[in-house]
């Protein structure tokens, strides 16, 4: 591997996120390479979505810093760091209710180019996602699944650099589940991607390396197979999860 | 026919359809013919609803299609018939003060809209800060009777207004002044140009953006668009709409006042939006016509708490037809038609083809 795909594209140093004293994100000292396809984990209320937010702007961090390929982004706004190339999908479907689906993903992809090329992009993902069936149709009337896919192709046809999705899965039957490991797999052959997951099947499917989220800090990091054997991490999050 | 029914639901980026441009000739030659059957006093009224329908576009442009609630739009629309007002009589000529009505509010909700929108205030604050900016300049504009408050040669007048304003010239031959059938037939143009203008505008990027932010201005902001930009932008737009509206109708009645920024007025364009439909263009246009009509009849009939019955007939609105008059309609028509009201045509159907976005 070169020196530039060993280059962190995110890092994240001693993050903390306190909302009325409790720290949601505490001290996170996180490294992504270029390249990688990361899943992160933890039970409810670990913090994995207060640290998506506060990678994309959502929410500013109480002290600590944010580097995305080298620069210093903390405290910037969400629109900053979305130009910069971080695309989110949101834990809950983060869409335009009112506006049909290729009009949702027209505004995703028109934001830096001109008509033709964001027409193309949309026609793109539309075409990769499997969206013909319902593409016109008003994403408030969609079901979640579909308004799952919605969101997933915002997020790709901005060609973003680096991918965050927050249960990308969720609402999906085993079907689409299996379609969603196989695009992620797809698109990380030149995007960099974390993912929020909790089914195990889905993360042994896509990631190599998992970083487990416990109250607001990074309890481990390393290959699935090592952290699903972990006791420390089988008590605090498995222990209520079948693990195949 | 269904997707033009549909449409009336909400704003939508499609491009028009070949209906909505035949519904746009229909009103343009219906508009054009009626001074042939109305009186001069009739075209008077009619004239004055065209123009208020104006201010009423400038506020459903920005609270239904971006989301913002402003009380402000009186303000302009005071700012607009004070600024022809004075400038009209100072120069001796209208065109440019015609071109000022529009410009200078449009500059004042430039600055005002940047402290509002980069001073990051909520919804609900930016509109109580508008309702406070119309307020303070109906304060101050009742608050210049003295002879000291003169702009060039023309007194305020405090409460008592600004009587005599210039009817508006033909620019190319200055001799020649508007009557009243001219300014019919100018606001009813303006009118038309301005829907048509706006219901274009979102067909655009930006007006795209703008719905968008009305959805969801947090997904808005993830995808790289600085919603407070396009906010601040069709912030500016609507205060050169209401101005021009103000401009307009400074010419229609020769007369300006401080009521021109009341809160009696701020409410009744409020009531205009709600009764029309805060999410279409046509219904605001709507709203005024009917709301007009219904205060004049009911002064003829001696009524004498107008204010009162406006304000029943918003409370009926807001808790029984929340869409507003032209988005219930379009419901109820699509009903009779079999269709599904905001949803999408039948398979196979005609309409079943989308939007070339």
């Amino acid at each position: 591997m070169s020196d530039a795909a060993d280059m962190p594209l995110i890092e994240t140093r001693r993050l903390v996120k306190s909302f009325g004293g409790v720290h949601a994100t505490d001290t996170v000292d996180f490294t992504l390479k270029k390249g990688e396809l990361r899943c992160l984990i933890g039970p409810n209320g670990a913090g994995k979505s207060t640290f998506f937010k506060l990678l994309t702007g959502q929410i500013a961090p109480t002290s600590g810093k944010i580097l995305f390929d080298g620069d210093d982004v903390t405290g910037l706004s969400s629109f900053e760091i979305a130009r910069r190339g971080i695309g989110i999908k949101n834990q809950k479907p983060d869409v335009f209710d009112g506006l049909s689906a290729r009009e949702n993903l027209w505004l995703a992809a028109q934001f830096d180019t001109d008509k033709k090329t964001a027409d193309q992009r949309v026609e793109k993902v539309v075409d990769e996602l499997k969206l013909a069936s319902f593409v016109h149709k008003l994403v408030g009337e969609l079901a979640h699944g579909q308004r799952q896919w919605v969101e997933i192709g915002m997020v790709i046809a901005r060609n973003p650099r680096l991918i965050l999705l927050d249960e990308p899965s969720a609402g999906m039957d085993q079907e689409e589940r299996i379609r969603t490991a196989e695009l992620l797999k797809e698109l990380n052959t030149n995007t960099t991607i974390v993912v929020v997951e909790h089914d195990m099947q889905f993360i042994k499917r896509i990631a190599d390396i998992v970083t487990v989220f416990h109250r607001g800090k990074i309890l481990r990091e390393a290959p699935v197979d090592v952290v699903l054997r972990d006791p420390e991490v089988r008590n605090v999050y498995l222990g209520r999860t079948e693990v195949a | 026919m269904i997707k033009f029914l549909q449409k009336l639901q909400s704003p939508s980026s499609e491009s028009p359809g070949a209906v909505w441009w035949a519904f746009i000739v229909i009103a343009a030659v219906i508009l054009a013919l009626l001074p042939q059957t109305l009186g001069l006093a009739q075209l008077l009224d009619l004239s004055v609803v065209l123009v208020l329908a104006l201010l009423a576009l400038s506020m459903s442009f920005l609270w239904g299609y971006i989301g913002i609630l402003s009380f402000g739009q009186t303000a302009f629309f005071g700012a607009g018939g004070y600024v022809y007002a004075v400038a009209a009589m100072n120069f001796g000529t209208t065109t440019l003060p015609f071109f000022l009505g529009i410009l200078l509010p449009m500059l004042l909700a430039a600055v005002l809209g940047y402290f509002m929108v980069y001073g990051k205030l909520s919804d609900i604050y930016f509109s109580v800060m508008t309702l406070v900016i119309t307020l303070i300049m109906n304060k101050a504009m009742r608050a210049t009777s003295g002879s000291q408050y003169v702009v060039g040669d023309v007194r305020l007048n405090g409460q008592n207004g600004i009587p005599g304003v210039p009817p508006l010239q033909v620019p190319w031959n200055p001799e020649i002044t508007l009557f009243i059938d001219h300014v019919y037939y100018l606001a009813a143009a303006l009118l038309i140009l301005v829907y048509i203008g706006l219901r274009l505008l979102l067909t655009t990027p930006f007006g795209r953006v703008m719905i968008g932010i009305r959805e969801n201005e947090q997904r808005i902001e993830l995808l790289g668009y600085d919603a407070r930009r396009y906010k601040l932008l069709a912030f500016i737009l609507s205060g050169a709409l209401a101005g021009l509206s103000g401009t307009m109708f400074a010419i229609w009645g020769n007369f300006v006042a401080p009521e021109m920024f009341g809160l009696d007025r701020a409410a009744e364009v409020i009531i205009w939006v709600i009764v029309g439909g805060k999410a279409t263009l046509i219904g605001p246009i709507v709203g005024v016509g009917i709301i007009q009509y219904l205060t004049t009849w009911l002064g003829m009939q001696g009524v004498g708490q107008v204010t009162l019955v406006l304000g029943v007939i918003l409370i009926v609105f807001v808790l029984a037809f929340k869409e507003g008059l032209v988005p219930t309609l379009g419901n109820l028509l699509l009903r009779l038609l079999g269709v599904r009201p905001g949803g999408q045509a039948e398979p196979g159907s005609d309409n079943e083809k989308g939007p070339d976005v």
